[in-house]
């Protein structure tokens, strides 16, 4: 935060309390903003250390259900650090350290006997790559149901009788309907999914993540690699799944996060929650100095 | 300090800014202008008001142009949005008091300088501080200001009010027996009369509405749009 307040077109807050003062108060007001809808994921005091590093300071937001919630802030902020907590994705990074409580319906997500692969079904997760397996399209999609035991395609379930392809076909069609991308596979499904364009193979990769049936799913950057014609499908995407799933979104683009979030929360640098509350809110009149600083494009 | 690396952006918000005050002086003049001529029947004066409106209207059109400029390539949010939207606003408000301080040229060229037991000038004056005050807000940033200009409106209304009757219980004073033509005249003074007040309540209005979009601006407060 600066001393000096910067001076633009007159509408500046003024600067009678320090930055952490007005955060406090800024804290208070966002935490008492009540969401629609249940509270699907809810966060408490969520502290994340890698090594020395502090990457994650006392998170706490209920994240509602059937909305869609963006993650927005700089490089290092934590936002993804605080994504990739809420399916225990972090588990797998040696260094890392995680204190406090996330509750995906009211169970706690950090607990002994936490079965993560089941706790990954619920809570799936598309990355800012599309990362495709080298197989088939419909391969692609029935990996996950096949690990699961949801669907059984193989030699033995033949031979025992429990073929479900047919169960398969439907929920590959399911799946890459959902995910906007059925009329452009439907007569090449055996093709290698690595043919297909950047915009379909993240689409591919959506659809792969919704054939288990989560609850939630997680989004890194998903648009950030894709032209805007693919932006737009992924985005408008986002919009449909949320009258269903719980969506949670950490991107770089501002404007996105305006066009498709219902609510935002905002991080910045040294991994704190500054502010979170309605995205209209956010965008037209946040509490925090820092988080308008840093949605107008002015970094301290 | 803040580093601010947008400075193309920060550039035009602060040139709308001043451009937007700069419309807002020269409206005033327009105002005070027109007023003047209306009483001293300066026709010279009176047909100056009346050409320098094209060019405000001109003016208000390009500056109209640079905020959807502003929306479109800079994408505005949080408080610079609520800046362009205001300023938007205002725009089209000051163009409407150039209009309406053309209206008081027009009246002072038919005018005869007599305006009976109605102040124009009180009323007028009125009128000018309400836009200079509200002006101030918006430069200053200053939302009790602005909430001032609102309340004060409700004088100036009631100043209007009394001055459209006193004109209308003058003309019932009047005695012209048969001569049409002095009956023709005094309609003419009672109806410019009239407007005069009319529209220079209606640049009170319109002070109210730059004080609105003004608070909006400052604090995201919509209490006095209506």
């Amino acid at each position: 935060m600066s001393e000096t307040e910067p001076v633009t077109n007159g509408t500046e807050r003024p600067a009678e309390t320090t930055a952490g003062e007005t955060d406090e108060r800024t804290r208070e007001a966002w935490r008492e903003y009540e969401f629609a809808g249940e509270t699907k994921l809810a966060v408490e005091d969520l502290d994340v250390y890698y090594g020395d590093d502090h990457a994650l300071k006392r998170v706490s937001m209920d994240i509602p259900e059937e909305s869609v919630t963006a993650l927005v802030g700089p490089s290092g902020c934590g936002k993804s650090t605080f994504l990739r907590c809420l399916n225990r994705m972090n588990d797998r990074i040696g260094t890392a350290r995680i204190d406090g409580s996330v509750e995906l319906d009211g169970q706690e997500v950090y607990q002994d006997g936490v079965d993560l692969v089941e706790l990954r079904k619920q809570v799936g997760m598309v990355f800012q790559a599309p990362n495709p397996f080298p197989k088939s399209i419909r391969d692609n999609i029935t990996y996950g149901p096949r690990q699961h035991g949801d669907i059984d395609t193989g030699l033995l379930a033949r031979l025992t009788g429990r073929d479900d392809s047919e169960a398969a076909d439907r929920l590959v069609e399911r799946a890459l309907r959902q995910a906007a991308l059925w009329d452009e596979v439907e007569d090449r499904l055996d093709d290698n999914a690595m043919g297909l364009s950047g915009g379909q193979q993240q689409r591919l990769c959506l659809a792969r993540c919704l054939a288990v049936d989560p609850e939630v799913i997680l989004m890194d950057e998903p648009a950030s690699a894709l032209d805007p014609i693919a932006t737009a499908k992924i985005e408008d995407l986002v919009e449909e799944l949320a009258e269903e799933y719980t969506v949670v979104v950490v991107t770089h683009n501002m404007q996105q996060a305006a066009r498709i979030s219902d609510q935002t929360a905002v991080f910045l640098t040294g991994g704190e929650l500054v502010e979170y509350d309605d995205t209209g809110k956010i965008f037209e009149d946040p509490e925090s100095q820092r988080v308008e600083d840093y949605v107008s494009g002015k970094f301290g | 300090m803040i580093h601010v690396p947008r400075e193309e952006y920060q550039t035009a918000l602060g040139d709308l800014r001043a451009d937007v005050l700069a419309l807002g002086a020269d409206v005033v003049d327009q105002l005070e202008a027109g007023l003047t001529a209306l009483d001293t029947g300066d026709e010279a004066l009176a047909r100056e008001v009346i050409d320098a409106d094209a060019a405000i209207n001109d003016r208000y059109l390009a500056l109209e142009s640079d905020c959807v400029d502003l929306l479109a390539l800079q994408q505005p949010v949080a408080s610079d949005l609520r800046f362009v939207a205001a300023s938007f606003k205002i725009l089209t408000d000051l163009e409407r008091v150039g209009d309406l301080a053309t209206n008081l040229g027009e009246y002072a060229l038919s005018a005869d300088g007599e305006s009976g037991d109605v102040d124009v000038d009180a009323i007028g004056a009125d009128a000018v501080d309400q836009l200079e005050t509200a002006l101030a807000a918006y430069e200053s940033g200053d939302p009790d200001a602005c909430r001032a200009v609102a309340a004060r409106d409700d004088d100036l209304d009631a100043l209007c009010q009394r001055a459209s009757e006193a004109v209308v219980r003058d003309l019932l004073e009047r005695e012209t027996g048969d001569d049409s033509w002095a009956a023709e005249r005094v309609l003419d003074d009672v109806s410019r009369l009239l407007l005069t007040v009319r529209d220079l309540e209606r640049v009170g209005d319109h002070a109210v509405n730059v004080a609105a979009r003004t608070l909006y601006m400052l604090e995201n407060d919509s209490e006095l749009l209506y």
